[in-house]
């Protein structure tokens, strides 16, 4: 392993690590735009210049390779000149909108220029002026006078997703991005180059104009999307509700991690979390009183529910629970069902138009938490459940979040299964034709609005961590449940996502060992405790 | 060289790009001469030429058209039979480029990038052409004319048909 000097301070790295990373290993940053971890080297930008010693003049730090013994500075007098340099060459033609530009506050054009900015400019001459606000994609807006040519959303294309729509067309300082002529920006992963572009040439039109940056607030966490389980930010807008018509989630940002997603997330997840504000969220508890569905105080609702469990005999009470909650709600789930004796549980609906999938990210499950449901033990027959309440077998039936009637079963007979049905509870955070036909309606706190965890296809167990409050009295599905089991006679302490989460390592042994310490932000195994108390 | 021509190469011609193609160890380094052949076959390098370029390199009709619009002789929209191409550098603007150039478009009709209403030729002014000891000078199509005068141009644009 090469052993070079930064600035004075030894490191060892990995063969073949180039001079950004070696030197960000040390916790010294090489300025640059167009290198990107993710993508090949360009060495377009030519901001990274660093010293070499025996080097003749500056050289770009992305393209060179660290090498034993070399004795590389960041920071010669030489090296800083240069930086002003290449900065004063990259805003010749920047039109200097920030006041009207999304990027401002998280743009590297003004983090750069604060540290090597001329500050005293000798542009005199027009400067040329390119295309703006023109729509990509569905997602994407260019501003090709913001661009600085870095080429790395054109490299993301071509790398990443290998669709190959942008290209830089044209030369010179007329140089400018753009797309073949008649063609859109609209692959599978198409935001992914906002967050890459370094400027504020690619914005993203969903979150366009919502809200200044530096009024957001970030909670880590984890796309419900599908069965991946990417992990991410959610960008929240809790200081300006004003700004954005008091929607509070401002946008989902990838966060990085190795094993699962890298840099990247699909379209799907990125604008997928617009129910969380959506007018159909669930604000209190309802009853149905003949054809109405009326708002109840959570008493008198867990009262309803824990009744209609008591009432029913096990043999005719049903659960439809959803591979969409948490392992906590599970695990509480599963205390619930233990606590009645009842047996006839399942989780799988089959979706009315079977999932997409690709070899990137997206997978074909659009569910988050599958292989959870499953390791707790709910995956039974859930066509069985609705034939046995279509039999009038089942009499009591809890329904968690899915819509049956808008699922990939013949919707009459779905239909005749409702009906059929003397007690039909439905849990969930949006209303839906399916808990429009409930005697007792439960609204659940949307994932941001409370802390917990999937397990993702692979067997991660990842956590993600409440981002907003809940919306009206909505609560997290553990601590509905966790009620129920109190009114069924069996109190429970556990007053927080992670106390159940303890429960459930104590109870299921592929979750055994496992806290939300030892998960941390990029994710624990199932197993892995175990594997390494044998070993 | 008509734009009715269906768009495809005839088998020779496919024949020549798979051994230009053959001839580098990224194909994609082919673009260029194949390229000229198109011009040379569809008239210029319009959007669906782009398009069966592309699939003919397996690339993205994008990444041609960044080729295209970089190189200036590649002509994306429709030219004249013959093209001339003054020479606008420093040599032959010091030695009376501008007059020659003035001479050119009186006796055209058109301005600089413009074709002949008949279709005859159209008029560029380009950077320098290499050949400053026969300023001022200028490309007509393969050909270099040197030395001229406006007498001379005339000469020259009486032969172009
Ligand atoms: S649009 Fe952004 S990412 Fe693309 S080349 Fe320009 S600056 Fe770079
Ligand atoms: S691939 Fe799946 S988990 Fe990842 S962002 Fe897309 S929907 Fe979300
Ligand atoms: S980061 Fe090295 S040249 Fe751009």
């Amino acid at each position: 392993m090469p052993k070079l000097t930064i600035d004075g301070k030894e490191i060892e790295v990995a063969p073949g690590t180039n001079l950004i990373e070696a030197a960000r290993a040390l916790d010294i940053e090489v300025p640059h735009y167009c290198y990107h971890p993710g993508l090949s080297v360009a060495g377009q930008c030519r901001l990274c210049m660093v010293d070499i010693e025996k080097a003749p003049r500056p050289t770009i730090a992305c393209n060179t390779v660290a090498t034993d013994g070399m004795v590389v500075w960041t920071q010669t007098e030489r090296v800083l000149e240069t930086r002003k340099s290449i900065m004063e060459f990259h805003l010749i033609n920047h039109p200097l909108d920030c006041p009207v530009c999304d990027q401002a506050g998280e743009c590297w054009l003004q983090i750069y220029y604060m540290k090597h900015g001329l500050y005293d400019p000798r542009m005199v001459d027009e400067k040329v002026h390119k295309p703006k606000a023109v729509p990509l994609g569905p997602h994407v807006i260019l501003d090709a006078e913001r661009c600085i040519l870095c080429s790395r959303c054109v490299r993301f294309c071509d790398e990443v997703t290998a669709t190959g729509e942008l290209g830089i067309f044209d030369r010179g300082d007329r140089s400018e991005i753009g797309l073949f002529p008649g063609r859109e920006l609209d692959n599978k992963y198409s935001g992914n180059v906002v967050d890459i572009c370094p400027v504020g040439a690619l914005t993203d039109r969903d979150f366009r104009f919502q809200v200044r940056v530096w009024y957001l607030d970030a909670a880590k966490s984890i796309c419900p999307g599908c069965a991946r389980g990417c992990n991410i930010e959610v960008h929240v807008n809790r200081r300006r509700p004003h700004h954005a018509q008091g929607r509070r989630v401002a946008r989902l940002k990838p966060r990085f991690n190795a094993a699962v997603n890298k840099w990247w997330i699909c379209d799907d997840g990125r604008y997928g979390f617009g129910f969380v504000d959506d007018g159909s969220r669930l604000r209190s508890p309802l009853q149905r009183e003949g054809g109405q569905q009326l708002p109840v105080a959570w008493d008198e609702a867990i009262a309803g529910v824990a009744g209609a469990l008591t009432a029913h005999p096990p043999a005719e009470t049903g659960v439809i629970a959803s591979p969409k909650m948490a392992n906590e709600d599970l695990f509480a789930l599963r205390r619930v069902l233990d606590r009645r004796g009842v047996t006839q549980v399942g989780f799988a609906v089959r979706p009315r138009v079977p999932g997409d999938e690709d070899k990137l990210l997206i997978r074909a499950d659009k569910n988050p938490n599958t292989r959870g449901a499953e390791l707790i033990g709910l995956g039974g027959d859930t066509a069985a459940i609705l034939a046995a309440a279509r039999a009038r077998r089942i009499r009591c039936l809890w329904i968690f979040g899915h819509d049956l009637l808008d699922a990939g079963w013949p919707e009459a007979e779905t239909r005749a299964a409702l009906g059929a049905v003397e007690t039909l509870i439905w849990s969930g955070t949006n209303a839906n034709a399916t808990s429009a036909l409930a005697r007792w309606v439960l609204p659940s706190a949307a994932w941001v609005e409370r802390d917990g965890t999937f397990t993702n296809f692979e067997g991660r167990v990842q956590r993600f961590r409440a981002a907003v409050d809940q919306l009206g009295e909505a609560l997290p599905d553990w601590e509905i449940l966790g009620r129920v089991l109190t009114a069924l006679g069996e109190p429970t302490l556990a007053a927080r996502a992670e106390h159940w989460f303890r429960e459930l390592g104590r109870s299921v042994p592929a979750f055994a060992g496992m806290t939300y310490q030892s998960i941390g932000d990029t994710g624990q195994m199932v197993g892995a405790t175990r594997e390494a108390a044998r070993a | 060289m008509s734009l009715t021509a269906p768009l495809a190469f005839p088998p020779e011609q496919l024949a020549e790009v798979h051994r230009l193609q053959a001839l580098y160890p990224d194909r994609r380094a082919a673009l260029l001469p194949v390229l000229h052949m198109a011009q040379d076959a569809f008239g210029y390098i319009s959007l669906e030429v782009e398009e069966y370029v592309a699939g003919l390199f397996d690339m993205t009709p994008a990444h041609v058209h960044e080729v295209v619009t970089f190189y200036t002789m590649f002509f994306q929209r429709p030219k004249g039979r013959h093209v001339v191409a003054i020479c606008h550098n420093l040599s032959c603007h010091l030695a009376g480029a501008p007059r020659i150039l003035t001479h050119l478009k009186e006796r055209l009709g058109v301005e600089v990038g413009e074709t002949t209403d008949d279709g005859r030729v159209t008029l560029l002014s380009v950077e320098c052409l290499c050949a400053c000891e026969h300023a001022p000078m200028m490309q007509v199509d393969d050909r270099y004319e040197f030395d001229l005068t406006p007498a001379r141009v005339d000469r020259i644009l009486e032969g172009l048909r």
